[in-house]
């Protein structure tokens, strides 16, 4: 199966996008702003169309537009009377919407397009393979050094602020390394993809874990695994690798919450 | 020593051994001319305050005073509308939020819930070190939590949470403890306990303590102080000053007594059917 260049590289880059993305969105599911990573993900396809438009670079237009996007969330204090996700609910709508109408009023957009847009493994490119390695290496050495500061202005961002702590700074340079990785991701692997491994690996973790250091561990593990494993049964099935990735991290997130329940009700030693 | 009651026995001498903070005359925190509220309509308005070292003062009102809008303000989360609070240059402040604002999705144990204080003081790349792990196990000790270092947070009974986030407010070393309703859910021995156990906080590490509560025999058997909230005026002042019958029935809008049963002093509303004391 992967004597093909082709497939190693998507390998490399599922296991690259797996790592990062399910590190990145532990945070996402614990802070509950899950749909967070779906605008995000959304964000980095209006880059992408409006640099369709101007025939500029789509991934660094998809990141600017990602990072602009997770500097607006993170500034921009929701209306009294709707909540934050509604507020994100908007912003997905309105990315979807005019991520179509720009596409639908620009000559050229075409399958290449759509596959920029919403990704394709089996089209990775060795340098892009090697960019997404990279910023997993630098996502990782980020995390090792502000892990702690991540978890402490997620656990309580009051109490940390009262401490000294600038918990409104630390909280938006989390919501800009995941819209980084997130725009990175969308390109190589989908959109879909993207927000599965970036929501469905670190929920299924936390209903199984019951420490941090197991939770991002456990996370990572079914990142890196589960869309590798899509890959091969896409292979053997002629099925889309994207979709196969996708329902394997479906399917995880209930026989984790069966493994939980089990673990809680579980006589313990003492 | 430890009351009984909050379940556990008297912490060990290393448990108890913290930092004393020394008697100045200064005060800590200073609020001029203050109007709180939220998006320029004022809750509370020309309140000025001092809180010295050594105080602990009881934040009472009715439902809608303006307890949490103050106690956000003092803590620097909320800006005042008008005013200015000026804390000491070098005043360090611990906070116990409600246990219902901590969200319990993560699988931190009690000693990692702790732990956080240390962390917060800490500088972002500056490592947990063992020092600070004996500091938390001896916090979680001082307030009878010493078992409970290695459970999950959220496993917790709301009185056993409650006593790990004042562990964690303890364990910062911190000259000044607020506490935002840190016997909400608590039953009657518990919450005896916890009052004892923050008057001997400030009597052996001479801890200012601010606290904010629904509940005001809590404030007439534990506080020097008290600020009363109320629609139309602010009262701040001595207990024996603030609290009188007259002034809270009025307050409260029902007729309010204070009395004393087996050494403690406890307050008998009349009727029901007044406003949400």
């Amino acid at each position: 199966m992967f004597e093909q260049p082709f497939m190693r590289l998507a390998l490399v880059a599922s296991m690259a996008t797996g790592a990062m993305l399910s590190m990145v969105g532990t945070y996402l599911v614990i802070r509950r702003v899950v749909f967070l990573g779906l605008v995000l993900a959304s964000a980095a396809t209006v880059g992408a169309a409006i640099a369709q438009v101007f025939a500029w670079p789509p991934e660094l237009a998809s990141i600017a537009a990602t990072v602009a996007t997770a500097l607006g969330l993170g500034t921009i204090r929701s209306p009294r009377r709707i909540s934050a996700e509604s507020v994100m609910g908007w912003a997905y709508a309105a990315a979807t919407a005019a991520t179509v109408l720009i596409l639908a009023g620009t000559a050229g957009a075409d399958l290449d397009t759509l596959g920029l847009l919403y990704g394709n493994l089996l089209t990775v490119s060795k340098s892009h393979a090697t960019g997404l390695v990279a910023l997993a290496v630098v996502i990782g050495a980020v995390q090792i050094p502000f892990g702690r500061r991540f978890l402490l202005v997620t656990f309580d961002p009051e109490a940390a602020s009262v401490a000294g702590v600038n918990a409104a700074l630390w909280s938006l340079s989390l919501n800009l390394l995941i819209g980084v990785v997130a725009a990175a991701a969308v390109h190589e692997i989908g959109a879909l993809l993207t927000f599965s491994v970036l929501t469905l690996a670190p929920a299924a973790s936390l209903l199984a874990s019951r420490s941090i250091r197991s939770t991002f561990a456990v996370s990572a593990t079914l990142g890196v695994l589960l869309p590798c494993l899509g890959i091969a049964v896409s292979f053997y099935l002629d099925l889309p690798p994207g979709p196969a990735g996708v329902a394997l991290l479906a399917l995880c997130v209930p026989v984790a919450s069966v493994i939980g329940r089990w673990r809680d009700t579980a006589p313990r030693p003492d | 020593m430890m009351n009984a009651a909050f379940g556990v026995s008297s912490p060990s001498a290393e448990a108890k051994k913290a930092i004393r903070h020394p008697m100045t005359a200064d005060p800590l925190l200073t609020g001029r001319m203050l109007s709180l509220g939220y998006h320029g309509r004022a809750l509370i308005r020309d309140l000025s305050f001092e809180v010295r070292r050594g105080e602990i003062l009881g934040v009472v009102g009715p439902n809608g005073s303006g307890k949490t809008t103050l106690l956000r303000t003092i803590l620097g989360l909320l800006k005042p509308l008008e005013g200015t609070v000026e804390r000491r240059a070098d005043l360090t402040i611990s906070y116990m939020p409600q246990r219902e604002r901590i969200d319990t999705i993560l699988p931190v144990t009690a000693l990692e819930v702790v732990l956080m204080a240390r962390s917060a003081r800490a500088g972002a790349l500056q490592r947990i070190r063992g020092e600070d792990r004996d500091a938390c196990r001896s916090a979680l000790a001082r307030v009878g939590g010493q078992t409970l270092s290695d459970q999950l947070y959220r496993n917790l009974s709301g009185g056993q949470q409650q006593r790990v986030l004042l562990a964690r407010a303890i364990a910062a070393d911190s000259e000044m403890l607020i506490l935002d309703e840190p016997t909400a859910g608590m039953d009657v021995a518990s919450e005896a306990a916890m009052i004892g156990f923050l008057q001997e906080l400030n009597q052996d590490l001479n801890l200012t303590v601010i606290i904010v509560t629904h509940l005001l025999p809590i404030v007439l058997n534990l506080a020097s102080s008290v600020m009363l909230l109320g629609a139309r005026r602010v009262l701040h002042g001595p207990v024996g000053e603030v609290f009188q019958e007259t002034v809270l029935s009025e307050l409260y809008g029902a007729p309010v007594h204070i009395g004393t049963v087996a050494g403690k002093r406890t307050l008998v509303v009349d009727r029901p059917g007044g406003r949400d004391v």
